[in-house]
């Protein structure tokens, strides 16, 4: 692909509050997912592979680990001497200073960077989804069709289009109608928020945007229908292959177990479409004698003495002789100690699970962290979080810090994460 | 901490030989433990300790070592001014010889006159062990000694050909012995050491006027009996691999618990190169017992007492013990295999046996189907 084709940017300043602790320290495209990656190395990966050269991020909410995640690029392959990957945080100007109001916003804030290269398209990305796509065929029917915006778009369940943007199109897929989460859809074909624009075209656009004072400023809700009324040429790119929205717990939890139960779908074994990750320098993993492993996923670092079923680990994570673990994630640095019990949990970065405490054995119960966040009976512990030895907590709680430390509370203490 | 030294670390031991293993690759680029070669561990020393420019220094069959280190930006060595040096032997050498040995040390001395910093770790890669050298260092020139030695007593791990410190009470080496017959309770050599670089430039120009043209520091050091060389005690782990059976054996004791410990839980992080392989999955039915398993693998059946590296495929009801399996190897159905090492990308077709004896295992070599 030249150089000057198309510039990514990925949205990935959003907070993703239905993820509650996970994201209360990061941004949603910043936690980590399927055992070694973090949900941006999809959108990155994807780039790379596809030979999208620049990529900008646009950061906003909770930057810092997504900043030092991706630094600058390399393990991505975007570090380049014209192009590469660059973090964009909304910045100080001279006359006045905004955050990104809303999806749109946040690209016209850039427009300058983006006119640095001088591209003829931009490839706009969420950093909430895991799937793997090649951009350049995408590119590729863009340019053939002559559009000005083309959506990629997947069939969904009829009884799941109330859910998505849901796009009516021609017999040759140009878009002829477009509903944001309709109560009756007339067609099945979801937008996937991957939108390739022709770069003059969004920018007049935008702008125009931008003068309207009633507008949200977003790409769903205010662009698409603002180009679509004023006639402008919007094809739909059809997808068909594994994509997943992970903006919830049990979005986030099933789809990790996708990966152990459907792992031809994603195929992250696949070595023509590698997903890129940054490194933990961490060993080989090590199973102990005595330790048991069904249907599992393992990665650098791990030490495994107890028993592991239907379940993913990140890197070095630790669970310890006697302890059982089931249909669960654990984040990396995670520890579950002797004879503890961990039920379809998802285990936060460093968090440690007490002696012989149980999580999820009962999946209903009473417990102050109940949350409505949570729900199929997942229970979320936040990063860092020790869990008294003996303590129980059922399905469905999100376990956060809280400052009261008595006798009552699961929580133990706070340990620091890295 | 700042040290003012750069590295150099000998790739190839040319009194040593594992057979097969190292047919087609040089000794340091050798697999080891899962997801690293044995260069891995000296370089990660090296890095760790905040040295910033390292010469390797090959002889022959140095290609699995250059495509291993590429740039040497996984190590933190693709800087501008300091970084990585490959240097392979200089067939256009100025040197006389018209042997293949020539030049080893014409490009060393290049890289060593191209240098500012005080002080050269010269380093061999065959033995594993994770440090850093501060405190080497420091002791080296607090002593005000010309050369430091690190050794440690461990001499029934050492092969045949080691190099043997004798020295008097406050450490101060008396005499270097070459291969002696006797090891057990003696210093040996972990093949590292610390000297100015303007002595190791004239120590190396001086033993290229005698006509000699193969890097073998223990060798010219015999010959200047008034410097004061120094031997320092290591007391950490060290697996010394030497020959096909010792890297068989050094192999099973990574899987004990306090040698695990020493090499990769010390908090000095030991680099490799990047692979991006999937999280391996551990398939229903598996059985893995006291083993280290690598990124990208898929297990369906046994695995036991053995280190598997990346991206290994291990059949239903296919049963593993005390083996190896190096990376991208592809083990059919039904196999069984014990003491075994499987070099890079073999196939094993269903219903494959193979056994060795703990103390001979069977090396199946590089990309062979059986």
């Amino acid at each position: 692909m030249a150089r000057n084709d198309i510039v990514a940017m990925i949205l990935a300043g959003g907070q993703g509050s239905r993820l509650g602790a996970l994201t209360k320290h990061l941004a949603k495209p910043a936690v980590p997912f399927g055992g070694r990656y973090r949900i941006i190395d999809f959108p990155l990966s994807n780039c790379s592979n596809s030979g999208i050269s620049t990529v900008g991020v646009l950061t906003q909410y909770q930057p810092l680990v997504l900043n030092t995640y991706i630094g600058n690029g390399q393990p991505w392959d975007l570090d380049r001497n014209d192009g590469g990957a660059f973090i964009l945080p909304p910045y100080q100007k001279s006359s006045r200073s905004d955050w990104y109001k809303g999806t749109a916003n946040a690209i016209h804030q850039n427009a300058d960077f983006i006119d640095g290269y001088d591209p003829k398209c931009l490839l706009v990305l969420s950093g909430d989804h895991i799937y793997k796509m090649d951009y350049a065929k995408m590119l590729r029917a863009h340019f053939d069709r002559n559009a000005d915006a083309t959506i990629a778009v997947i069939e969904v369940p009829w009884e799941e289009t109330s859910r998505f943007g849901i796009m009516e199109t021609d017999a040759d897929g140009r878009i002829v109608d477009f509903q944001e989460k309709p109560a009756k859809a007339k067609s099945n074909l979801a937008s996937m928020g991957i939108y390739i624009f022709t770069w003059d075209v969004l920018k007049k656009a935008l702008q125009e945007d931008e003068d309207d004072p009633k507008s949200s400023n977003d790409f769903g809700k205010d662009v698409i229908p603002r180009m679509m009324a004023a006639g402008a040429n919007l094809q739909t790119y059809r997808f068909s292959g594994y994509w997943k929205d992970v903006g919830t717990v049990e979005s986030l939890w099933s789809a990790n177990m996708d990966i152990l139960d459907r792992p031809d779908d994603l195929n992250l074994f696949d070595r023509s479409w590698r997903i890129y990750s940054r490194n933990p320098v961490k060993p080989a993993h090590y199973v102990a004698r005595g330790a048991r492993l069904q249907n599992t996923c393992l990665t650098d670092g791990d030490i495994i003495e107890g028993e592991v079923d239907h379940s993913v680990l990140f890197h070095s994570v630790v669970v310890e002789a006697g302890a059982i673990v089931k249909d669960s994630v654990l984040m990396p640095g995670a520890v579950v100690q002797a004879g503890a019990y961990v039920q379809k949990a998802i285990v936060g970065a460093g968090a440690v699970i007490g002696k012989k405490a149980r999580i999820g054995f009962a999946s209903v119960g009473s417990s102050p962290y109940l949350s409505r966040i949570c729900s199929d009976d997942i229970t979320v512990i936040e990063r860092g979080l020790q869990i008294r030895a003996k303590a129980d907590i059922p399905g469905n709680c999100m376990v956060e810090w809280r400052d009261d430390l008595s006798e009552g509370n699961v929580v133990e203490r706070r340990n620091p994460v890295r | 901490m700042f040290i003012d030294a750069m590295g150099l670390i000998l790739a190839e031991n040319r009194r040593l030989s594992l057979g097969e293993l190292t047919s087609k690759r040089a000794q340091a680029a050798l697999p080891f433990a899962g997801r690293y070669r044995l260069i891995d561990f000296m370089l990660s020393n090296l890095v760790n300790t905040g040295i910033s420019r390292v010469g390797v220094v090959t002889f022959n069959k140095y290609r699995s070592l250059m495509d291993h280190l590429g740039s040497g930006k996984a190590w933190d060595l693709s800087r501008k001014e300091s970084g990585l040096f490959i240097l392979p032997p200089n067939a256009q050498s100025d040197s006389l010889s018209s042997s293949g040995d020539i030049g080893d040390m014409t490009a060393v001395l290049d890289l060593l006159r191209t240098s500012h910093w005080t002080h050269v770790l010269v380093c061999g890669a065959n033995n594993v062990f994770t440090t850093t050298f501060d405190d080497f260092y420091k002791r080296h020139v607090d002593a005000g000694a010309d050369v430091s030695f690190l050794y440690d007593t461990d001499g029934a791990e050492a092969n045949r050909s080691a190099t043997v410190l004798t020295t008097d009470k406050a450490g101060w080496v008396k005499e270097i012995l070459l291969s002696p017959e006797s090891r057990a309770g003696m210093k040996v050599s972990l093949d590292v050491m610390l000297l100015r670089r303007q002595l190791l430039i004239e120590l190396l120009s001086d033993a290229i006027a005698r006509g000699e043209h193969v890097l073998s520091l223990d060798r010219i050091l015999r010959r200047h009996t008034h410097l004061r060389i120094l031997a320092q005690p290591f007391e950490g782990v060290c697996l010394r691999i030497h020959s096909v059976e010792s890297y068989f054996a050094a192999t099973m004791r990574v899987l004990e618990k306090p040698v695990r410990k020493s090499l990769f839980w010390s908090a000095l992080p030991v680099y490799t190169k990047v692979k991006d392989e999937a999280p391996s999955h551990y398939c229903c039915g598996c059985e893995v017992s006291n083993s280290m398993i690598s990124d990208g693998c898929r297990i369906h059946g046994r695995v036991e007492d053995s280190m598997v590296f990346r991206a290994v495929t291990i059949g239903a009801r296919s049963s593993l013990k005390n083996c190896i399996v190096f990376q991208d190897a592809y083990i059919s159905e039904g196999c069984e295999l014990e003491n075994v090492i499987l070099d890079k990308a073999c196939f094993l077709r269903p219903g494959v046996k193979l056994v060795g004896q703990a103390a001979y295992p069977v090396v199946i070599g590089k990309g062979a189907v059986v």
